[in-house]
């Protein structure tokens, strides 16, 4: 394991770079999502697919992400990477507002805050099996 | 939400889970094999080798794909900000699959975190099917 230290600028930057290239894979699917239809699984399903310029968005932004989740790791703490990883969902939604129309609504908020505490507890708990194994 | 909706939702938690899954018993079966080999020192290449080599992690990646397919039908189906907290439930799923399949423990922050996203998503996915 590597102990180099790093600024907290680089945890910053490196947090908010993996919840925009998350959010940006998301907004890519459901750019890309209108070209599904019909549901007939035959060559033309895949064809619409991947002639659509948005699935690449979203691949690109998988890989994008997978790269500085595996960065993040190295270095940050593997909990609060762990959050970090999961807050796409406040920002997927705050996007979602503007670009899609999506309102918000009292089940969107209430379900949400209840996940991102899940999350939490859950990043909480990545902390403490990281202090026991030091 | 309209029951074609949820059915895309299963199916996407199913192989999200299945693709993981895969993933850990290729990253398990891979080291093992290194291990029987030699077990002075395994090194990262005869790892790496060892990994791709054998079957697992390339039928981790087709679940993957299947995914890909997957939770794009699932977002023609659903808002998008609705899709993603929805689709928080397969953290959940994977955890209660990895106590069964690879003896992972369910500490007291885990069962909370659990149950908070479980209750989370259900309230989503109320609201969204009004």
């Amino acid at each position: 394991m590597e102990n180099s230290k790093k600024s907290a600028k680089f945890y910053i930057i490196g947090f908010l770079l993996l919840m925009s290239l998350d959010t940006f894979a998301q907004i890519s699917f459901k750019n890309a999502s209108a070209v599904v239809e019909p549901f007939v699984i035959n060559v033309d399903f895949f064809v619409r697919i991947l002639s659509n310029i948005w699935v690449y968005g979203a691949i690109a932004g998988y890989i994008g992400s997978f790269i500085i989740w595996m960065t993040l790791l190295k270095y940050a703490p593997v909990g609060a990477s762990f959050a970090a990883s999961h807050l796409e969902i406040v920002s997927v939604t705050i996007v979602s507002y503007y670009l899609f129309n999506e309102p918000l609504n009292n089940y969107k908020i209430i379900g949400g805050v209840l996940i991102l505490l899940g999350v939490l507890c859950l990043a909480k708990d990545e902390e403490q099996h990281e202090n026991n194994k030091a | 939400m309209s029951l074609f909706a949820i059915i895309l939702w299963l199916l996407n938690v199913t192989v999200d889970t299945l693709g993981q899954l895969t993933f850990k018993f290729a990253a398990v079966d891979a080291d093992k094999k290194i291990n029987n080999e030699n077990s002075n020192n395994a090194n990262n290449f005869a790892y790496w080798k060892k990994l791709l080599l054998r079957p697992y992690i390339w039928i981790g990646v087709a679940f993957y794909i299947a995914e890909f397919v997957v939770w794009l039908c699932f977002l023609s189906q659903v808002e998008l900000s609705v899709g993603v907290m929805l689709g928080s439930i397969n953290i959940v799923i994977l955890m209660l699959l990895g106590r069964i399949f690879f003896a992972e423990v369910l500490s007291f922050w885990r069962v909370l975190g659990i149950l908070l996203i479980s209750i989370g998503v259900a309230v989503v996915g109320f609201g969204s099917s009004l």
